[in-house]
């Protein structure tokens, strides 16, 4: 299987193209308020972000950081308090653009009375979709997240693996451009996880682009092409994937057939001694390093962002 | 059973004649600007003065731009049919199980031995009918947006392409479609249970030698006496609002079922009644002293009488045969014979007073229905001059005539009302009305549905249940906000009251607070209460008004143009409730 650091993402295309620009945010800001008006929580400030055309776009941050709400503010759940946000460059309280998005909440919330084909054929005819469409939709999506064998069962009876599989099933039914995944990997096993990752980076893989949002670090290091990480409301590290992890301060060296002795002097001596250099260049970390290093930054430097990362 | 003048208007007597199209449209734009201040005051809180505005015509905007145009009833079917499975996968069904539960122990107390049980078997179905789903719409109908966000499955429908008008419309097609099943299930149920409950015969338990003459047995705490004719067929007399069809069958009587107690009469109402007074000059009837002002009085022995007009009478309505209904009460001014009735005088003449029939002489039957008739071909006056006379040609040629009662005797009066005498063509079906009545109980649920699903697009469950309530309190009590705001009930409003309940003073004793400046600002707060009030109960549905079991239950057919007048006020409060869940829907954030 081909992961995101093995190569750069078929589908990413210039950023200079206003059409390949599928999220914009601009100076987005979001207050909570309660019944008589008086500020709550400063959820989001100032967010400056771009979702780009056939890419694997990772939002990351602790609880409390503000992934949801801009979740919920691209999808027009919620409203700005401050700033905007364009997805398909309409405004995202524009109920036209769901036409193309895909949108997998956080837990699957499916009316459980349902059953998987009752599911799939409601929220295609909430799409407008003919019966034929409908059919031929919800029988292609429930094979493809195998859940041939429970179609007639009510989703109350579904594991939340199940749950989850009926979940993304319900996202793709009209075929989006965009899809939005909120921990598509919660409650799912190692297996599952996989076949879940893999189909994440097969739909990559057909053009659609995907804002992906999890706990699951390894997950986001396993198919992001490029992430932002958010804490506290504030963007603090914006970026590919590749670069974001490269520890740019160290130099790693793969060497093979060298003696115990040429070991100790090895950066002056490798060609002296006769031996091969494969390869040399900057280590990697791991997104779960990375991301506890920006959580504990920014709580010593509030209010900094961090500059590892080439947007 | 009281009918009042504005009951049998005709539809468009009361939309064009009657301003229920002017005050109709007034109250829409009343609710409009309302609504538009309202969005707006809202909008500057969270926007500021100018984009505030903008905003709002935004939302105005796009209703006529966007969400109007691109509607789908596709998308509103499919919500319609999630609301649907909700309702029957939560077992709402139960609720048909409660109902035959109730007719179960109704069976045992529906009181066989009353004057008109049929009334009282139908009243009590179509009430409780008719309150099981109010019940029914407001619990379905206030939860399930609630639920939807307290649950976060809104989420999923939002983000679909999913107009806030199919959003509302879904719930309510929904809802109302389970509301349907349930009525059609209880209608049929009612229905059987009313004919069943009412059905009988009896047995003859003795007859004349001749065999012309015979009483039945008791059966259902009542029995009949009849008369056969020389072909061995009768009928019974009236006796629990019924009456039965008797015949001879060799050497058997036998008595059929019950006839006349399931019935739908279609009464013609004269479009006036006039009263002329003692010495011949036109008023108003005479007051007796009652508090009912709903009948007016003639004296007896007197130039008094009262004359209704009737207008657009045809024969093609009747045969040779006119029959009409008569319900007037008496008033005595000396009681030396209680048991004689009082006697009145009853004829027909033409429009212009030339033409009329014999004075025929009568007795007041208290308390019952009077069922009368005359023939089309009799005998009258023309000129003044006696003449054999057709009633269609001679007495009513363009369809207008008159009918005139005189009390007899002198002392004593005679009350009646406009609905007191009407004609009586051919009784139509008894089960059309009954669905009829099941139709005015369906748009009750409707309109429901429709402020339970409003008040849901803004409000949490508990809450919304609470604002349809106190809509339907509104709406069933609203004279009495009414009788508070002319002074015609006593005790004063609100906050008087809350002082006189507890202190114990009559509401016909002034209240002495000690300061007559504290009794003032008292009576100026009611007042201002009250005008709120009576503000709110004008843009609730009159669902007193909207209640139509006792024309199914007093065996009157409901007029088509009452029933479209219940449509088309049903029709306005769905357009009214649509309007301002699609402004809450469109400016809510769900995930708030």
């Amino acid at each position: 299987m081909a992961t995101a650091l093995d190569s750069a993402p078929t589908g990413t295309t210039s950023a200079n193209d206003p059409t390949n620009i599928i999220v914009e945010t601009r100076n987005l800001g979001k207050i909570y308020r309660d019944f008589w008006g008086r500020k709550k929580v400063h959820a989001l400030k100032s967010l400056d972000l771009e979702v780009r055309r056939g890419e694997i776009f990772g939002l990351l941050g602790p609880n409390g950081s503000g992934k949801s709400t801009t979740i919920k503010l691209m999808l027009g759940l919620l409203f700005p308090t401050s700033g905007r946000v364009f997805v398909f460059g309409k405004d995202a309280t524009d109920v036209s653009k769901n036409e193309r998005i895909g949108y997998l909440p956080e837990e699957s919330y499916l009316y459980k009375f349902l059953n998987a084909d009752e599911t799939l054929d409601f929220y295609g005819r909430l799409f407008d979709m003919s019966a034929e469409e409908r059919r031929e939709r919800s029988a292609k999506l429930i094979k493809m997240v195998k859940l041939e064998h429970a179609r007639r069962r009510q989703l109350k009876e579904y594991s939340k693996g199940m749950t989850r599989r009926i979940g993304l099933a319900q996202a793709l039914i009209n075929e989006p451009e965009f899809l939005v995944l909120d921990e598509p990997t919660t409650g799912l096993d190692p297996l599952g996880t996989r076949d879940m990752k893999d189909l994440i980076l097969r739909l990559r893989d057909e053009g659609k682009t995907i804002l992906l949002c999890s706990h699951q670090l390894a997950d986001v290091q396993d198919v992001c092409d490029r992430v932002a990480i958010l804490h506290q409301g504030e963007l603090k590290e914006l970026g590919r994937v590749d670069s974001l992890l490269k520890m740019q301060d160290v130099t790693q060296i793969h060497a093979s057939g060298l003696s115990e002795e040429a070991k100790g002097r090895i950066k002056k001596i490798i060609e002296e001694s006769g031996g091969e250099l494969q390869r040399m260049d900057n280590p990697t970390t791991t997104m779960e390093d990375l991301f506890l290093d920006i959580v504990k930054e920014s709580e010593q430097r509030p209010g900094r962002r961090g500059g590892r990362g080439e947007n | 059973m009281r009918l009042t003048p504005e009951q049998f208007w005709t539809y468009s007597e009361w939309l064009f004649q009657h301003n229920g199209l002017r005050d109709g449209m007034i109250l829409a734009l009343a609710l409009s600007i309302l609504g538009f201040l309202v969005g707006y005051l809202v909008s500057v809180v969270n926007h500021g003065p100018v984009e505030g505005f903008l905003k709002v015509s935004q939302v105005i905007g796009q209703l006529f731009s966007v969400d109007l145009p691109k509607f789908s009833f596709r998308r509103a079917g499919a919500i319609a049919g999630l609301a649907f499975k909700e309702s029957i996968r939560k077992k709402i069904l139960v609720l048909i199980g409660i109902f035959i539960i109730a007719m179960m122990f109704a069976g045992w107390y529906l009181d066989q031995s009353a004057d008109y049980p049929a009334r009282l078997y139908i009243s009590f179905v179509l009430t409780a009918t008719n309150y099981l789903v109010i019940v029914l719409g407001f619990f379905v109908s206030c939860f399930s947006i609630p639920m939807d966000i307290k649950s976060r499955t809104i989420y999923t429908i939002v983000t679909k392409p999913v107009r806030p008008l199919e959003l509302f419309l879904g719930r309510v097609l929904g809802f109302t479609a389970i509301g349907t099943l349930v009525l059609l299930l209880m209608g049929l149920l009612s229905y059987v249970f009313v004919v069943r409950g009412l059905s009988h015969t009896h047995e003859v338990e003795t007859i004349d030698a001749a065999g012309r003459v015979g009483q039945t047995n008791v059966e259902n705490k009542h029995s009949h006496n009849f008369t056969l004719n020389d072909e061995g067929r009768g009928t019974t007399n009236e006796a629990k609002g019924h009456r039965h069809i008797v015949r001879k069958e060799g050497d058997k009587i036998v008595v059929g079922p019950p006839v006349d107690d399931l019935t739908a009469r279609v009464p013609i109402y004269a479009k006036k009644l006039d009263f002329t007074g003692r010495d011949g000059e036109k008023n108003e009837g005479y007051n007796v002293g009652y508090m009912s002002e709903y009948q007016k009085y003639i004296e007896g022995d007197s130039l008094s009488m009262a004359v209704w007009e009737f207008d657009g009478v045809n024969s093609k309505l009747f045969n040779d045969v006119i029959s009409y209904d008569l319900t007037i009460s008496a008033f005595r001014t000396y009681k030396g014979d209680i048991v004689t009735p009082v006697g009145g005088i009853i004829y027909f003449r033409s429009s212009d007073e030339k033409v009329e029939t014999e004075r025929e002489s009568f007795k007041v039957k208290e308390f019952q229905v009077d069922r009368r008739s005359i023939r089309t071909k009799l005998k009258g006056f023309k000129d003044g001059q006696p003449a054999d006379l057709d009633f269609f040609k001679d007495i009513a040629p363009d369809g207008k005539f008159q009918v005139v009662i005189r009390c007899q005797d002198r002392g004593q009066y005679l009350g009646m009302a406009a609905a007191d005498l009407y004609l009586r063509p051919a009784d139509l079906q008894f089960w059309w009305n009954f669905v009829k009545g099941y139709i005015s109980i369906w748009l009750q649920m409707f309109i429901v549905i429709c402020f339970g699903v409003m008040f849901s697009t803004f409000l949490s469950g508990p809450v919304a249940m609470i604002a349809t309530v106190a809509a339907i309190v509104l709406g069933f009590f609203g004279f009495f906000v009414d009788q508070l705001q002319a002074s015609t009930t006593k005790g004063g409003g609100p906050i008087e009251s809350l002082i006189r309940v507890p202190s114990q003073l009559g509401s016909q004793i002034e209240m002495d607070l000690g300061s007559r400046t504290l009794e003032e600002a008292i009576r100026v707060i009611d007042t201002w209460i009250l005008t709120g009030v009576a503000q709110l109960k004008s843009a609730v549905p009159n669902f007193d008004q909207l209640g139509t079991a006792d024309f199914v239950a007093y065996g009157v057919n409901l007029f088509g143009g009452l029933l479209g007048r219940h449509l088309t006020i049903a029709f306005g409060y769905f357009i009214l409730t649509s309007l301002v869940s699609y402004f809450f829907l469109k400016t809510r954030e769900m995930a708030a």
